[in-house]
This record gives C-alpha cells, structure tokens and sequence, in this order.
C-alpha cells in the first residue's frame, strides 16, 4: 500500500472532498488572483489604490455574483464555489474581496432575493459585468452593530419615497452606480416605522458618496459614506415586499458566509510567508525554524487554520443542501475572522523587523484582519447571538441596569441586534 | 484548420513535495494542466480564432485526469481524446510518444502541438519522438506561430537568437511557455466545458500493449536527490589593500582565472 502523506498546506485533506466544478473555479480564481492581483497589492496598499480595470477583469471571469442564474448574469454557480473565490481573493487582499463580496453579497443578491422582475433584469446582468458597480447602506454613524435604531427615514410620497439621512463605512460607495439602502419608513401606513429596501441610482438629486479618508486598513478599497437630503426614490425601485431587519440581515448573512472562506485565504497566506521566512532566516548560526518557539507557533497555525477550512468547507455543504442556519455563519464568521487575525498577529512577530514593512506583506493582511474581525457583526456581537441561542437570552442590551428611554418612554426590547 | 494539442497533467509545482529516502512524496493531490501544454492550447486557440478551424486536445492519463482535459476545453478547445492508463508512473517518455502516434495515426490534424516538455520530469522528449513515430517535419521550442498558405511559420528561440521556420502541414511544433500568457479559463467556460465531447479510449484500443510498454520501458528511475544546498561564498575582511591582495591570491592560485 502506497503510504499516505501528510500536506502541512490542507491537513486534512478539504480540498480532496470538492467536487470538479468547484475545484476548477477555485483554479481560476487562483490563477487571477496570483497573476493579476497580487502583483499591484502592495502598491494598492500603500498607495491607496484599486485599479479600476479589477471590476472588467472579474466580471469577464465571471467572479461577480457567481452564484446569480444565468438568466440574469451570473453561472450558478455553488455556495461552495463562491467561498473558494472569496478564499482565493482574500489570499491576497481583502480589499479586494471586500469589493467582490459587496457586488455579489450585498448588491446583486437582495435584489435577486428581494427586487421585481423588472429590477432584476434591470440591475443584475449589468452589475455582473461590472457595467454597473453596487454598494450596500445599513450602518449609520451613530448606529453600527444596532442597525434597527437607524435614523435614516423614507417617507412616502407620491410615486415614491423621500430619503434623509446618511450612511457610513460603506465599501464601494463613492464608485458605485447604485447603491442599496435601507430606511425608516414614514407616512407609509402599516409600514410606518419598519424598515424597507431601495435601489438608489447615483444620479438622482440630493444623493451623493464622499469618500473616507486616512484609513489604516483595507487601503485598496474604496469606502465612504451616503448621503440622502431629501432623494425621491420611484416606487419601481423600492423592494416591494420585504420588510424589518430581516431584509437587510439576509444580504449580511451571505456575505458573512463568504468572509468566513476569505479569512481562510488571508490566514493561510500569512502563514505560508511566516513559514518560509523562519526557514531562510538564520540567526545564531541556525533557520529561526530550528527554534522549538517557532515551531510550535507554525503548528498552532496549521492546526487553527484546519480548523477554519473544514468549517467553511462543511457550511457551504450546508448551505448547498439548503440547511443552513444563519448562527452556523455567525459562528464561522467569529471563528474565521478571530482566528485569522491571530495567525497575522503572530506572523508579523515571526518576521520581525522585516514584518513591518509592506514588503512581506503580513502585517499588511494584519491590519486588513481588524477591519474584517470587525464589519458585518463584530467578533463579540457574533458571540452575543451564539450566547442568546446557547441560552435563551438576549445579551445585546445590558439587564439589572436599565436606563430610562429618551423620551421617557419604557424601552423597546431590541430587534435583536445583527441577528437573523 | 484542425489542431490537436497533447496535453499532461502535472503536480501542482506550488504544492509541498518532499524527498525522502530517494523517494518523492507529492503531499498534495493537486493535479493541474501543464504549464507548457496550456501554452500550446493557448497558441492553437489563438490561430483557429484567427484562421478557422477547431481544436482538439489529447491526454494520458488515469480517470482522475478528465479533470485537465475539461480545464483545456473550458479555455476554449473544442473537444478532447482521453487515452485512459490508470497508472502512468512506468511510462517514460517514449511510450507517451508511442500511445500518442497511434492515437494521431488514426486521426486528422492540420498540426500537432505540444509542450517543449512537461512540468513533472522537464524530459522534453516526447515531442520530438511523436514527430519521428508520425514521420512529421518538426520544430521545438516555439516562441510564436502562424499559419500563412498552408504553412506554419513558426519563431524558434535559440541561445543567441530566433530562428524563423516554415513547415508544411501536417506538422508538429513543440511550444515555450515563453510563447504567451494561457487564458484563464472564465466560469462560465468552466460551466460550458461539461457539455463538450470527450473520448475515452484505452490503449488496446488504439493496439498498444500497455503491459509490455512499462516492462520493457527503454528508461529506469533509480531514484530523486534534493538539489544540493550551496556553498557559501568567502567573505574578506580587512583594509582594502589587504583584501585586494586576498582576492587576487585567490583569483590567480585558486579559481585560476587571471
């Protein structure tokens, strides 16, 4: 019998369990990402670029809403294929599969999920060529991980909604075409008060999307804000039926789902490059990787990101059955994003001086992780849904230390902040 | 115009591979296209969108190998031939050439392509054999290709330069991977590669004996050695003078280069 071998890059084998056609879109992804993006990624970083022929050169991949049907742009491709994209991607920069993961996540799936017919055949062939570029509004400067106490309202009027109010952190805003975004709905009946979804075209008047500046992470991405003073939006671009948090959650959960895959790709990245410096550098006559502490570190490495393979690997099996349950992202997305944060954390150490400079290119995934960690539900926010399925009770608001509403009004129960 | 482009499927080079007991363990089961055979399927594609024609690709190799040949048609060929030979490992290059030229002596072809070698044993041998077993006017080491009145004129690199040769079809040209950049296959290539034509024949099909040809195989591996490390080079230390001095000794006495 052939003996069997040990791949210190899969330990447990993950990727002998796909199937062909993932297996070929992961070789295609890979194959872009290290031929075309990963030579511009340390400029991107430093510079703060993001080559604006990269949207062209994924849409002809077809690496934009992969998942979409054909009918309307997209291959449908399998959950497990768009993780190993995003996985991929992220290998090399998660500015980049930020900007993927808004165009087919947040844009091109609510409106696949929630727009009209019209809207679909309007919006999403476009965005999968990237004709079209999108970008998603839900959290406000002063609401982030309590997205339901948003501020920003639509209020209805004839032949359609007015929107007020901003929007912040928005990756992609100030090149999108169009934009997502969900408000308060006013004088709107037995929708007052809940939340609705827009499709916003960049040049309706009263909208504009300045960009944010002096970020230290995800530099080769574009971020900005959204701001409404008093926008009509027509009612054939409004969602016609989803309403609540619900709408907005369902986009995050699927993007949650593929940053669990990117952060795989960014933490195995970091590792590959600590391990192969700790073999070349030598000090005290010796490869720093004949140190027993350098050892080990490598091995909680492999064995953290085993552990991240096969969850991402088992939820998009899952999700491809169709049984999946958004807790289960939640609970990859935390591990994911924490764990890979970790890696990048300690493979800077291991590089030392020479992990400072962008040059080795950890501590540029380092900083990217923290923006990662954080967007589409913070680490411990995700801890705070697990804990309220784990147990029954919501955490997201403090107990035994109420403090009187605003208005003097006894307070609402939250809706469940960044849950499902 | 119709072109057949042998293909093989490699380990992935940018997988760990180890060395052990002069034996080489591949710990990862990525298999990929070669880099020098998706090069000749890029060259191929590139001539039939331009003149015509369509493209075949052929391939040995066990059933795990479809894989390749499907990522050779999701770039753009039009059909694929799998020679299927489960165990591969006793073949050296001249029984590729030879299951290649009886697969190609029952076929039609304007030209045939291949790499100038192959990313796992880097021989560069079964090319030009294929061209002798099929009696072909042959050139190796192609770094461009047309097609101009029923001739291929194809640009050779040499070591101090290129060499320009026409050749009349039907002919076999072994392509560089310096030719061009291979296309990276779209997914939606990826998708449309599964309803292309490929068959699937054995070597008896094609009344070749397998058996015979690894047991009497006209190569035996005897084993793989790590390339050796090098040697550090010499470090001079001292006043300029002293280590001008130091390295001319050496210069002269030991490298006797002056």
């Amino acid at each position: 019998m052939a003996k069997n071998s040990f791949n210190t890059d899969d330990a447990l084998q993950f990727e002998s369990m796909l199937n062909e056609d993932d297996r070929m879109i992961m070789e295609t992804a890979r194959d872009y990402a290290q031929s075309k993006l990963e030579p511009r990624a340390c400029e991107g970083n430093q510079d703060e670029i993001f080559d604006p022929a990269i949207p062209k050169e994924m849409a002809d991949l077809n690496l934009l809403g992969a998942v979409i049907p054909e009918e309307y742009g997209g291959i449908g491709a399998s959950y497990t294929a768009y993780g190993l994209i995003a996985r991929e991607i992220e290998r090399v920069d998660s500015s980049y599969r930020s900007f993927l993961s808004v165009q087919s996540s947040l844009v091109m799936h609510p409106i696949n999920q929630f727009g009209t017919e019209e809207q679909k055949r309007k919006y999403l062939p476009k965005l999968a060529t990237a004709e079209l570029i999108g970008c998603f509004g839900l959290t406000e400067p002063d609401h982030g991980s309590d997205p339901g106490s948003m501020v920003t309202t639509a209020t209805k009027t004839s032949g359609g909604w007015v929107l007020n109010g901003a929007k912040m952190w928005i990756t992609n805003s100030p090149i999108a075409d169009i934009a997502i975004v969900w408000a308060k709905a006013k004088n709107a009946g037995s929708d007052d008060g809940k939340i609705m979804g827009f499709i916003v075209e960049k040049d309706y008047d009263g909208f504009s999307a300045p960009t944010t500046h002096n970020k230290m992470s995800l530099r080769a991405s574009h971020t900005g804000e959204l701001i409404f003073e008093d926008v009509f939006v027509p009612e054939e671009n409004v969602f016609p039926e989803i309403r609540g948090l619900k709408g907005p959650f369902t986009c995050l959960n699927s993007a949650r789902y593929g940053i669990a895959w990117g952060s795989v790709g960014a933490a195995e990245n970091c590792y590959h490059r600590a391990r192969q410096y700790v073999m070349e550098r030598k000090q005290f006559g010796y490869p720093l990787a004949a140190n027993q502490l350098i050892q080990t570190k490598l091995a909680n490495m492999l064995t953290d990101i085993t552990q991240m393979q096969l969850l991402a690997w088992r939820l998009g099996n899952l999700k491809d059955q169709g049984k999946d349950h958004p807790s289960m992202t939640s609970l990859a997305k935390r591990n994911n994003c924490g764990k890979a944060l970790d890696i990048a954390r300690v493979a800077r150490d291991m590089l030392g001086g020479n992990g400072i400079t962008g040059e080795y290119r950890v501590i540029h995934h380092m900083v990217n992780l923290e923006s990662v960690n954080t967007y589409e539900g913070t680490y411990d926010i995700h801890g705070l849904i697990l804990g309220r399925d784990i147990t029954g009770i919501q955490a997201f608001t403090p107990r035994g230390n109420d403090m009187p509403a605003p208005n003097g009004a006894a307070r609402k129960q939250p809706e469940a902040a960044a849950s499902n | 115009m119709k072109l057949s482009v042998c293909i093989k499927q490699v380990p992935d080079v940018s997988a760990p591979i180890s060395i052990k007991d002069g034996t080489l363990s591949q710990d990862s089961d990525r298999m990929v296209l070669d880099a020098y055979s998706a090069s000749a399927v890029e060259e191929a594609l590139v001539l039939t969108e331009k003149h015509g024609g369509e493209v075949q690709v052929v391939l040995v190799g066990p059933e795990k190998a479809k894989e390749t040949i499907r990522k050779a048609l999701a770039m753009g060929a039009a059909s694929g031939v799998h020679i299927q030979v489960d165990d591969i490992s006793g073949l050296d290059s001249s029984a590729f050439a030879e299951i290649l030229a009886a697969w190609h002596k029952k076929s039609e072809y304007d030209a045939i392509l291949t790499g100038k070698q192959s990313q796992d044993t880097d021989a560069g041998l079964t090319g030009g054999m294929l061209a002798w077993s099929l009696e072909l006017p042959f050139a190796a080491n192609a770094v461009g290709l047309e097609f101009e009145n029923g001739s291929f004129i194809v640009k050779r690199q040499g070591d101090s330069g290129q060499e320009m040769v026409e050749l009349k079809a039907p002919c076999l040209i072994t392509c560089s991977n310096d030719m061009n950049d291979p296309r990276i296959p779209s997914l939606k290539g990826i998708m449309q590669s599964k309803r292309k034509p490929v068959e699937t024949v054995t070597p008896a099909d094609l009344g070749v004996d397998i058996a015979s040809l690894s047991s009497d195989s006209k190569t035996e591996r005897t084993g793989f050695k790590e390339v050796p490390g090098r040697e550090p080079g010499k470090k001079f230390e001292g006043e300029a003078e002293e280590m001008v001095s130091n390295l001319m000794n050496l210069l002269e006495n030991e490298a006797k280069v002056l």
